[in-house]
């Protein structure tokens, strides 16, 4: 019992410390990019770019391609549930908030968490291993300014934006299957979801986006810096980052969704 | 070559370090002057890489004080290290070049983060550096694409690009053949000779060590146990350097009952 | 660093003082191509050149190379011990013209 406790005990403030840790990384992270300039060590808008591509540009299809695909099952859920009380047109109002506040947002993070937290971990643990970070610092280039910090602005950036677009995809896929199923035109179930829908909503989805960018880029970049034993642990932190990112912004958005909605 | 009466470009006093409670160096006193070739030896295990870590200014000893160049890299600011390390270049022993880029973008990388050169400038002076290298002509490739031995030979460039007084080489022969060994060697003194540079070098190659060092210090378990010319080495009469010298391992005394506790315990 | 010009036998004539380092190197590069863009044969004297670094030599480097392209003449004078072994390391030593001052170029000039 008393092995159990201690042990809780230890991973509890072994838990503290790396939340410190990590919060620590991200002021320094924001630090670069606010003041680096006044340094003379500013963040490269190129590699701010280049990760923005990346993360972004690359991912359209795909976050295109789900969001639509959950637009499509609210869709058919919804319908399927409201025709019980014979309310099937309902549906929009229904598909609306749910795309706009909860689903757009949390598909598009455990997407991007698991496309580009993954290979920030995987890069920034390669890196590790082979010195080149313990290289960039001999350079006095600081690698929380060179790695960390265009990519925490990138994904703050992308994020948001793919989150926007995802409402999009989501929408026009409730669109789609509710003009089929119901013979809702289109201009007509648009109309009525920019009438239900308050900037409130899309807002909530956007915040809590920028959360999920924050935390993806996070759990990347401690668990990538935290590699150990070569390409193996690579592996391994990749893994694990990937796990640890959707968990956290599952846990993250329910808090978010509880605390937003009260 | 090696003169006393000038102040030291590299000075370590009195240090110790720790790795988790195990203390690694215990109590390390060493001196580099300008223009000398230092050699770091010892074996695996000996804490050279230890060593060489705390110079670099990538850790922080328990106590004992680190001297670059006056200045003393256990109590910088953020701000005075980031400007000292201009100073010093480092050639890792696995080159580290960073893999997203050119060999050319790697060498230009210190020039393009700490000065406001025009590009062309900066082009130049890698290009230049990549020829004392021996790798004219190798600036578009990728670092995937080289040797090791040509990595190792981008690496000395990009560490050499900003004109450092104080350079670092870790384990350069490791893992190469002996002939781009003996290149590798050939370059450092270039280095020293030309450049004026003051040069420190980790490694557990006793040719290289030989045939390039001013002088040699000699590590063992955390310990300095000398240090001396090539000559001063060769001369010592202690038993471990000795047996690092003629690569036997040394014969500990230890008792019967100790060998069979070390064997049987748990 | 400082730098002064001045004319000699049909050269323009820039004379580096002190150290050539990163911090000045832009300032003798500026002159140097300068003079160049203005049409006229330059010769670098370093005889008072204590150090000079490689972005000093990279300045060099590109005002032979602009003086070829536009048909001009360029050299070194007067070069010292340290900046040659800096010159030579980068086996720059062969391509420069170097005299030692500026009436032994006029001599080979003819």
């Amino acid at each position: 019992m008393i092995f159990v406790l201690e042990q809780l005990g230890r991973r509890t403030v072994r838990a503290i410390e790396e939340a410190g840790y990590l919060f620590a990384l991200l002021v320094e992270g924001f630090f670069w990019i606010i003041c680096g300039t006044f340094y003379k060590q500013p963040v490269r808008i190129p590699s701010v770019f280049a990760q923005m591509m990346q993360i972004g540009i690359a991912a359209i299809p795909i976050v295109f391609v789900l969001s639509f695909a959950i637009g499509v099952m609210l869709a058919i859920q919804g319908i399927h549930t409201l025709k019980a009380f014979g309310a099937e047109s309902q549906v929009v109002v229904g598909i609306a908030f749910s795309v706009t506040r909860e689903f757009g947002p949390l598909i598009t993070g455990i997407l991007i968490a698991g496309r580009s937290g993954s290979a920030l971990a995987a890069r920034i643990g390669t890196m590790q291993v082979n010195q080149e970070i313990d290289a960039l610092r001999v350079m006095g280039i600081n690698p929380v300014r060179y790695l960390i910090a265009p990519a925490l602005l990138a994904m703050l950036i992308m994020v948001p934006t793919l989150t926007f677009f995802s409402d999009i995809a989501g929408l026009f896929g409730g669109a789609v299957f509710s003009g089929i199923e119901l013979g809702l035109s289109f201009d007509a179930y648009a109309n009525q979801s920019i009438e239900v829908l308050e900037v409130d909503d899309i807002m909530q989805g956007l915040i809590k986006s920028v959360v999920f960018a924050t935390i993806i880029v996070m759990v990347g970049v401690v668990n990538g810096f935290d590699v150990k034993g070569g390409a193996e642990g690579v592996g391994r932190a990749t893994t694990r980052s990937v796990v640890l990112a959707i968990s956290y912004i599952v846990i993250a958005d329910m808090i978010f969704t509880y605390f937003l909605n009260r | 070559m090696a003169s006393t009466d000038r102040s030291p470009v590299l000075e370590v006093r009195d240090l110790v370090t720790h790795y988790g409670d195990t203390e690694i160096l215990h109590g390390v006193n060493m001196a580099v002057h300008e223009g000398e070739i230092m050699i770091i030896m010892g074996g695996s295990g000996s804490g050279k890489s230890t060593l060489l870590r705390y110079l670099l200014g990538l850790g922080i000893p328990t106590s004992g004080n680190i001297y670059i160049l006056g200045k003393d890299i256990t109590h910088l600011s953020a701000m005075e290290m980031h400007d000292l390390r201009k100073n010093m270049g480092v050639a890792f022993q696995g080159g580290a070049l960073l893999s997203s880029m050119t060999v050319g973008e790697n060498v230009q990388l210190p020039l393009y983060e700490h000065t406001g050169l025009d590009k062309k400038t900066m082009q130049i002076m890698a290009r230049m550096k990549l020829e004392v290298v021996n790798l004219g002509g190798f600036e578009n490739l990728m670092p995937a694409q080289l040797s090791g031995g040509m990595i190792k030979r981008a690496a000395v460039a990009r560490a050499i690009v900003m004109d450092p007084k104080l350079m670092f080489f870790d384990e350069p022969s490791a893992g190469l053949d002996p002939v781009v060994a003996a290149e590798l060697d050939e370059l450092i003194l270039r280095l020293r000779d030309a450049m004026q540079m003051t040069i420190v070098v980790v490694t557990h190659e006793l040719q290289s060590a030989f045939k390039i060092a001013d002088r040699i210090t000699v590590l063992d378990k955390g310990n300095i146990l000398m240090t001396g010319t090539v000559d001063e080495v060769h001369a010592s009469k202690n038993e471990r350097i000795q047996s690092l010298l003629n690569r036997r391992p040394s014969n500990e005394e230890i008792s019967a009952d100790e060998y069979m506790e070390r064997l049987t315990r748990i | 660093m400082k730098i002064n010009t001045r004319e000699e036998g049909g050269y323009a004539i820039i004379e580096l003082i002190g150290e050539v380092d990163l911090s000045c190197s832009p300032a003798a590069r500026k002159q140097i191509l300068a003079c160049l863009k203005a049409n006229r044969s330059l010769l670098v004297d370093l005889k008072a050149v204590t150090y000079i670094d490689s972005s000093g030599v990279a300045s060099l480097v590109e005002g032979y190379q602009t003086a070829k392209k536009l048909n001009l003449k360029f050299g070194l004078i007067g070069v010292s011990d340290s900046a040659m072994s800096v010159l030579r390391l980068a086996r720059l030593d062969k391509v420069f013209p170097i005299h030692a001052n500026v009436k032994e170029r006029l001599r080979e000039d003819g």
